[in-house]
């Protein structure tokens, strides 16, 4: 299972490279893609509403999670035809029901909140994938950045050294027309740490010392010739990926150093150690870790897969909820897991379920987050909300915008001129928050 | 400069007079001095005054201060003074006199270019502009009305067209357009003519009510409530090939429009059409152009006025705010907008002119403050929602949809951080780079007050007791201090200690013990303490079990058991301790 998700994911050195300058130092390899550059916009000064949360660790479950099966069980379903063998259980919450798949994580719902009434406009994996990671539709003319990216963007670092978002088990979405240095810095294998960010062996101090002096020495005619800001940005890039390679901060990245009772804690799988390198770079103060799990495209045989998947999921998720509160961190950190839609109601022929837009959940907790509530209620088909509101993905951003302090009504300009805000005009669900 | 005037003057010996003689009293010059006399008589002008020394001083007008320009003008108005030069006018004393009763028609005319009682020392205004007379039936002689507008009521309004039978006559709306339409090309106030200054004709100005109210030299023009009396409808009156027939050009007013100024004359010739004279009408909804701008005009539009020339210089208006039309009003200036309809609270304008009357701040900075009813006329009209005109409709502004939502979650409770940091000043620049400088990051926690955040997030396991030292400059501002997974030892929480408005604390991963807690217990507003991670042992209790008013305590994976963790969680009934 590790390997087959660690195959899966892996990038190859020469794409690793290539994001990771894009995306941990601040430059595209096209560099006049980038040239737009906004004035920064120091919006977070953090004041004029205070964050109730610091960092945001989105767990994205990507294709599809069944939410009959997972965070919205159905008690008034009919059996046979919708809710299937899965029964409810009780959580630490008064009156909040979770499936059993997921008893873990039930012990924690006196920190979380659901949504129940999540609605998207797209059925279909990419478009739907694309549209709850920036809150706008896919578009043939321009990139949209992702949520990430926004944060990134709008509330800028804690800590200087280490890249302000990072994605686990690969990534969705860029940076797009923002600055590419707050774009996704992707994590491919966890237990693995961020590759190649060690100096070779056979290269002490010393010689890479004298060789950064030759490459600053070959450069310094060009530089005097061409002092732009585009040029500038590739002398950062080297500074700024030796500055990490020499802090100390690079150890957050280190997994292996955690010790074996956390790792099992978490679960051995990529999804568990991405929750538990999720929780050493929120430490280190990252703003925004993305721990991406697939596997729920379940228009078959639903039921097993989802208790497999859940298996995995309830681990890395409670012991997430449970390391951060210890820590005192839960405080300052949100949590959020979503999915880009929903799955049937009724089960289909294959014991399956397929792809269900109109109505799924959405998981958050920690810091500002009303713990214990669950916002809405679908019907038995999930057509309609029987309580409550639709929360868009723009809607759930712009909750998690809100929670995190970020200016929702900022305006920032593509290259082409053409505005866009956080969340795209979504409108808060503050039911959720405290 | 200095009373140029008299050196020049030559010495006559006072002559007697017909006249009464007017009492010796003290007139001051523009420029200060001042000096004892009495008024003889006048020609153009000149005064002729005579001082004590029995010696004759012809005087410009100009020259002399407000108070002794009205007394006289006052004086040649009620005819007390004779015209002419004293030392003429003894010899020809009868021909004088038979000259002052023959009428008003000539002395007019020695008057007509004679007296301008304002404008030295002030500005002028710019060259008014003609307003071009469009062809009957253009379309740009239609006036345009808002939808929803009552187009009727609305022209009436703008034109300010004939009053309706049995209303009130309104010098605004009613009088002042047929002045504007027809005298105010001969009697306008002085104005700047390529470098040259247009003196109105008679020295009779008619722009404002204040204006027409008080007539020039020769007399006032019109007496409240008696048409007889006024001169101004006796010349509109007259036999059309009369000298003193005006209109002198384009034909005679209009017998409605005659009418109009006799019934305003009649009603008592206030500046207001009804309820006493300047009070708002109690449920007739404010206008801006009835009852606001007449206030703006006369006490902002001298520095809030439009852009005008002065001298080849383009004066702008002061805070590049200006107020001389509605729309101006509205618009505010870059700052933002200055009225904020439907609330006079949060209305720039309405603030400005009720603060204290020393703050400098109030407007107008110069002359009284506005009166009581005035500044009741501006809360009434933002409160209406400042319209340009009473049956306008006011919409309360379509909040966005987000706006609302962000506002509706006011927090009911104000944060503790939020009481401490009212009191506290802000910390200098200096300061706060002298204790950034060793890598700690001192981020404001709002914008409302000064109270920061102090972390050391890039690279803590650098970071030792010195960098805490460094944070003393600002230690009343801090409320939260995270030292997490820092090198700091017991010595620098005595640091930690002095800041007394510590909220939230974090230790965790330090290498602090019993001793660093005895230090801490006293932070009267501590109400958030990590020592997870930390050599924090059962000792320790019993100071932590003092700190009552702690919300919570992460004690996780510090080496005190659970034991005493039972006994704190017992002690400290209201805190969550996590373990």
């Amino acid at each position: 299972m590790k390997s087959d998700l660690k195959s899966l994911n892996e990038l190859s050195r020469r794409e690793f490279v290539a994001s990771a300058a894009k995306a941990c130092l601040g430059v595209s390899l096209l560099p006049m893609a980038g040239s737009y550059v906004h004035t920064p916009v120091h919006a977070l000064q953090p004041g004029t509403r205070p964050a109730n949360a610091r960092h945001l660790i989105y767990l994205y479950m990507s294709a599809g999670m069944s939410h009959m099966d997972t965070f919205a069980p159905n008690t008034d379903a009919d059996k046979d035809s919708y809710q299937g063998p899965v029964s409810p259980i009780s959580t630490s919450a008064d009156g909040v029901f979770l499936s059993e798949y997921l008893p873990e994580t039930a012990k924690h719902m006196h920190n979380a909140a659901i949504i129940r009434t999540m609605m998207t406009s797209q059925g279909a994996h990419m478009q739907g994938n694309y549209l709850m990671h920036t809150s706008y539709q896919m578009r043939g003319t321009i990139t949209h950045p992702t949520f990430g990216s926004w944060i990134a963007k709008m509330s800028g670092p804690i800590n200087s050294t280490i890249p302000m978002n990072i994605a686990i088990n690969g990534r969705s979405g860029s940076s797009g027309f923002l600055e590419s240095k707050f774009g996704p810095l992707p994590i491919g294998n966890p237990a693995a740490g961020l590759a190649n960010s060690k100096a070779a062996d056979y290269l002490d101090q010393t010689r890479f010392d004298g060789r950064l002096a030759m490459a600053q020495k070959m450069n310094a005619s060009f530089l005097d010739n061409y002092d732009q800001k585009q040029v500038r940005a590739y002398t950062d890039l080297y500074n700024d990926a030796i500055k990490l390679m020499r802090s100390e901060d690079l150890k957050a990245f280190d997994v292996a150093s955690e010790p074996d009772a956390m790792k099992d804690l978490y679960g051995r799988s990529a999804f568990g150690q991405g929750c538990l390198l999720a929780r050493r770079l929120v430490e280190n103060k990252v703003r925004y870790i993305e721990v991406n799990r697939g596997g729920w495209d379940t228009h078959s045989n639903n039921f097993e897969a989802v208790e497999n998947n859940c298996a995995d999921l309830d681990k890395g998720l409670s012991a997430l909820l449970l390391d951060l509160e210890m820590r005192g961190l839960l405080q300052d950190t949100m949590i959020v897991l979503v999915s880009e839609f929903g799955r049937t109601p009724r089960i289909n022929g294959g014991n399956g379920r397929d792809h269900w837009p109109y109505g799924f959940s959405a998981f958050l907790a920690g810091g500002g987050v009303k713990g214990g509530t669950v916002y809405g209620k679908m019907d038995k088909v999930g057509r309609n909300p029987v309580e409550g509101k639709f929360v868009d993905p723009a809607g759930l951003n712009a909750t998690i915008g809100y929670n995190m302090g970020l200016p929702l009504n900022d305006v920032q300009y593509s290259p082409s001129g053409r505005p866009f805000k956080v969340a795209h005009d979504g409108e808060p669900c503050l039911d959720v928050l405290a | 400069m200095v009373w140029r005037w008299i050196l020049c003057v030559l010495a006559y010996t006072t002559l007697s007079f017909s006249y009464a003689e007017e009492p010796f009293r003290t007139f001051t010059a523009v420029n200060g001095q001042s000096f004892t006399a009495r008024a003889l008589s006048y020609e153009g002008q000149t005064f002729y005054l005579e001082g004590k020394d029995k010696k004759l001083y012809p005087v410009p007008y100009n020259q002399l201060s407000e108070v002794d320009q009205s007394y006289l003008r006052e004086l040649s108005q009620v005819g007390k003074l004779p015209i002419g030069d004293p030392r003429n006018l003894v010899s020809k004393q009868p021909a004088a006199s038979t000259k002052e009763q023959t009428g008003k028609t000539e002395e007019s005319a020695t008057m007509k270019d004679s007296i301008s009682e304002s404008t030295d020392g002030q500005r002028l205004k710019a060259q008014p502009k003609k307003i071009a007379k469009l062809r009957p039936g253009s379309f740009f002689s239609y006036q345009p009305v808002k939808l929803g507008q009552d187009p009727n009521l609305a022209v009436a309004a703008m034109s300010g067209g004939p009053p309706k039978a049995g209303e009130p006559i309104d010098f605004t709306n009613h009088v002042l357009p047929i002045l504007e339409d027809r005298c105010l090309n001969c009697h306008n106030e002085p104005y700047d003519k390529n470098g040259r200054t247009i003196q109105p004709k008679a020295g009779l100005a008619l722009n404002t009510y204040e204006m027409v109210m008080k007539g020039n030299l020769d007399n006032t023009v019109v007496t409240a409530g008696d048409v007889a009396d006024s001169y101004l409808h006796e010349v509109l009156t007259l036999d059309e090939d009369d000298d003193m027939f005006m209109p002198p050009k384009g034909g005679p007013l209009t017998a409605e429009q005659i009418d109009i100024i006799k019934r305003w004359i009649e009603e008592g010739a206030k500046p207001k059409g009804s309820g006493g004279g300047g009070g708002a009408v109690v449920g007739a909804g404010i206008s801006f152009h009835d009852h606001i701008f007449p206030i703006l005009e006369d006490r902002c539009l001298d520095c809030h006025g439009e852009p005008y020339v002065k001298n080849g210089r383009t004066i702008h208006p002061k805070a590049g705010l200006a107020l001389n039309t509605y729309e101006f009003v509205l618009k505010g200036n870059l700052d933002g907008p200055i009225v904020e309809r439907g609330n006079h609270e949060e209305s720039t304008l309405y603030v400005v002119m009720t603060l204290d009357p020393d703050d400098s701040e109030l407007m107008p900075p110069k002359g009284e403050p506005l009166t009581e009813d005035e500044i009741s006329l501006f809360k009434q009209w933002i409160d209406e929602g400042a319209k340009e005109y009473p049956s306008d409709i006011f919409d309360k502004p379509k909040e966005d949809k987000v706006a609302v939502a962000l506002t509706s979650v006011a927090n009911a409770k104000v944060p503790l951080v939020d009481l401490l940091g009212k009191r506290l000043s802000k910390p200098s620049k200096t300061q706060i780079e002298v204790a950034s400088k060793t890598g700690a990051l001192v981020t404001p926690l709002s914008v409302k007050h000064n109270m920061i955040r102090a972390e050391f997030s890039s690279g803590p396991n650098l970071i030792e007791d010195d960098a805490v030292r460094a944070l003393s400059g600002i230690q009343n501002n801090i409320s939260h201090l995270d030292l997490s997974r820092t090198k700091v030892t017991n010595s620098a929480i005595g640091n930690v200690s002095k800041m007394k408005h510590l909220t939230w604390l974090g230790l965790r991963n330090t290498g602090i013990n019993d001793q660093a807690v005895k230090k801490i217990k006293n932070l009267q507003f501590l109400r958030c303490l990590n020592l997870s991670g930390t050599k924090v042992t059962d000792g320790a209790i019993k100071d932590l079990a003092q700190m009552k008013d702690l919300e919570e305590l992460y004690l996780w994976n510090s080496e005190i058991s659970e034991k005493g963790v039972e006994s704190l969680r017992s002690a400290l009934p209201k805190t969550k301790v996590v373990f």
